[in-house]
């Protein structure tokens, strides 16, 4: 009797076994992402933006016939929440793949993981070092550390500044990713940052202090890696304390509509490298697509919703190109091989790729917001580009 | 050092304003509100909401914002003193820990996690000094700051509302049996703190970070300088506050002690409770 139970149990287990290794014929494709939905900071418009991608996909007959089921699932912000997240859809679920997954903290506690299940994420909206840093995680996004490159490069280079200091608010093991984005700078131009203060803190309530000291030391620009109700704050900061000639080089973090509306004395202009086709462009052909699709289906139109709309859409051009059977095994190796797909609201073509890690989309749309504007507006007509080396 | 000093004035204005408000609560209330600043922080953010989305203008929405400010403050009193009349100030107090943690919520409920389009009451520079501008901001709350102090001391010295809510601070059971109307005036306190810093927060909010968390957790550094009072003086209280400042703006200038500034609160707080409980015997203390 046990060791008909015991066999019973074996043919189960390998039953089981047989069964987790992602998606098989027939059924849905199931897709998953890990997302900031509520804490802190959220940002659900990623996620939301690649669901519209796949829901019309599916409503256009999905891929080979098959549907594919889009679960995001929230981490709340929290690296408990964040791990459990990512088993759930990746083991619970079997996904193929993880697509435009936008989160503060997902890839550092999820990226070994990822290699041990095999599994790759075509991350929408990379903002830890650990989304550049992976062989499995490749981001569509510029990431704050090129962009942090391309401000500065902007700084320097087009609007001729020099004396560039800057105020980085760090946090968790963020410093030396920052400060490799400022030595590349540096390697590029021979220029050298006036000063470097790495112990702005984050949500602090007033930075006049940093102001006071950063005017004293004769900077004439700042960049900053600011979340935006600390950029605001150093903004006004800078505005009560009369200084009206400095220029802000900021990160597509403080790109949009709110941070426009909130301030009304931007020195002598704020200045973004923004990651995307800027989305305030709202005549333009390159966001067309995106932007009827956003509005048809309600979800803001921001950079966070421009990234996940991507990642969904590569993947899907991906998708379509497979022959045979469509399981997490072949959909990696497709990614791996994939050709580069160049879409008009970026600057560099996507491939994942056999990379160690992926750090690839170097190129940001200069914009500019002026005093007494409040409106963002474009401030070149072309790409800007790190140099290749 | 200088220059930061004068520019953590500012902020040495907006904690000098709300630990007056602690200390007021706290003598004459029995309460250590912890939802002092959050209850500005709601005000804040409903006068902010009506000026955008409703269209009042942004004098008019700041007014609705303070009484706001006051109405929920009143509330929260009539709820203590209604149901924790006779308890302890630990378990009074307790009640606006949650207070505190359902404003916060609320706000990010309401009004999500994005930062406000403040309209400044107040923007620019006053005058310089020492190289330093002063700013409006700055001059409007350390005045603030003094000009509340002062008023509370005249009120609770010079008058019989004042000489009343001494009483009642003191021995509440037998102020009521003479015959003190002990609710009223709780919840009339409770009311004045809620409008004095929810004016407060209203100037300060536009000039600085103003998400709902920054604003709620100001009441840490007020609390540092209301503690060198002793909870009880509202001249130190003041002094507290503008000293916490000025330290925490002259340290963020030297790149090796910048680290310790937003750790400075909790350090003048364990400090200050060392040092009163000095002379404390083991058995006595606890």
């Amino acid at each position: 009797m046990s060791r008909g139970l015991a066999l019973a149990a074996a043919v189960l287990l390998a039953a089981g076994g047989c069964a987790g290794s992602g998606g098989g014929t027939g059924g849905p494709i199931v897709v998953g992402s890990v997302n900031a939905l509520s804490g802190s900071a959220t940002f659900p418009e990623a996620s939301q933006a690649a669901k519209a991608v796949f829901d019309a996909a599916n409503a256009s007959g999905g891929v080979n016939g098959r549907q594919i089921e889009y679960k995001a699932i929230d981490d709340k912000g929290d690296p408990a929440a964040a791990a459990a997240a990512a088993r759930e859809v990746v083991s619970g679920d079997d996904a193929v793949a993880l697509v435009g997954s936008s989160s503060l903290i997902e890839c550092e506690i999820n990226a070994k993981y990822y290699e041990q299940q095999k599994i790759l994420s075509v991350q929408g909206i990379g903002v830890d070092p650990a989304c550049f840093n992976s062989p499995n995680i490749a981001p569509v996004n510029v990431g704050p550390f090129h962009d942090m490159t391309l401000t500065l490069l902007y700084g320097s280079e087009v609007l001729k500044l020099n004396d560039i200091c800057a105020l980085l608010e760090i946090a968790g093991n963020t410093l030396p990713s920052y400060q490799a984005a400022i030595d590349e700078w540096s390697k590029i131009t021979g220029k050298k940052l006036k000063y470097v203060d790495a112990t702005v803190p984050y949500g602090g309530s007033d930075y006049t202090s940093y102001i006071v000291k950063a005017r004293a030391a004769g900077c004439k620009a700042i960049t900053v890696n600011p979340v935006e109700p600390d950029s605001i704050g150093q903004l006004k900061a800078a505005q009560a304390q009369g200084w009206n000639d400095v220029t802000w080089l900021l990160l597509t973090s403080v790109y949009s509509e709110n941070f426009a509306k909130a301030i009304s004395n931007a020195g002598a202009g704020v200045y973004v490298p923004a990651e995307f086709y800027p989305f305030t462009d709202a005549a333009s052909p390159q966001t067309k697509d995106w932007r009827e699709l956003m509005t048809k289906n309600k979800i803001p139109l921001t950079s966070f919703s421009q990234g996940g709309y991507l990642a969904a859409k590569y993947f899907l051009d991906v998708l379509k190109g497979m022959k045979g059977d469509i399981t997490r095994e072949t959909v990696t190796k497709a990614l791996r091989e994939m050709k580069p797909i160049t879409d008009p609201m970026v600057g560099t073509p996507y491939a994942f790729g056999n990379g160690r890690t992926h750090h690839d989309n170097t190129a940001g749309w200069p914009i500019k917001l002026a005093s007494g504007t409040n409106r963002w507006a474009l401030a070149a007509d072309d790409w800007l580009r790190i140099p290749k080396k | 050092m200088l220059q930061g000093a004068l520019a953590g004035l500012a902020a040495g204005g907006l904690y000098a304003v709300l630990a007056v408000c602690l200390t007021l609560m706290s003598r004459l209330v029995r309460v250590v509100n912890f939802a002092q600043a959050a209850i500005g922080m709601a005000g804040t953010y409903v006068a902010v909401f009506l000026a955008v989305h409703i269209g009042l203008p942004v004098w008019l929405a700041t007014v609705v914002g303070i009484l706001l400010g006051g109405v929920l403050s009143a509330l929260l009193g009539w709820v203590v003193s209604t149901w924790l009349a006779e308890a302890d100030t630990g378990t009074r107090s307790a009640v606006t820990v949650a207070v505190l943690l359902l404003l916060i919520s609320l706000s990010f409920i309401l009004f999500g996690n994005k930062p406000q389009p403040f309209h400044p009451v107040l923007a620019g520079p006053a005058f310089e000094l020492g190289g330093v501008v002063i700013s409006q901001v700055t001059v409007v709350t350390v005045a603030l700051a003094v000009l509340v102090a002062l008023a509370c001391r005249t009120v609770l010295t010079r008058t019989p509302v004042g000489i009343q809510l001494r009483a009642l601070s003191e021995r509440p059971t037998t102020a009521e049996l003479l015959g003190i109307p002990a609710k009223r005036l709780s919840v009339a306190v409770w009311a004045g703190t809620g409008v004095v810093s929810t004016l407060a927060v209203s100037i300060v909010a536009p000039s600085q970070s103003n998400d709902a968390t920054s604003l709620a957790m100001l009441v840490v550094p007020a609390a540092a300088a209301a503690l060198l009072g002793g909870f009880r003086r509202l001249d130190l209280a003041v002094v507290g506050g503008l000293v916490l400042g000025m330290a925490q703006g002259a340290v963020a200038q030297s790149d090796s002690l910048s680290v310790i500034r937003y750790f400075l609160p909790f350090g003048v707080i364990v400090a200050l409770l060392l040092w009163t409980q000095r002379k404390e015997v083991w058995d006595a203390a606890r």
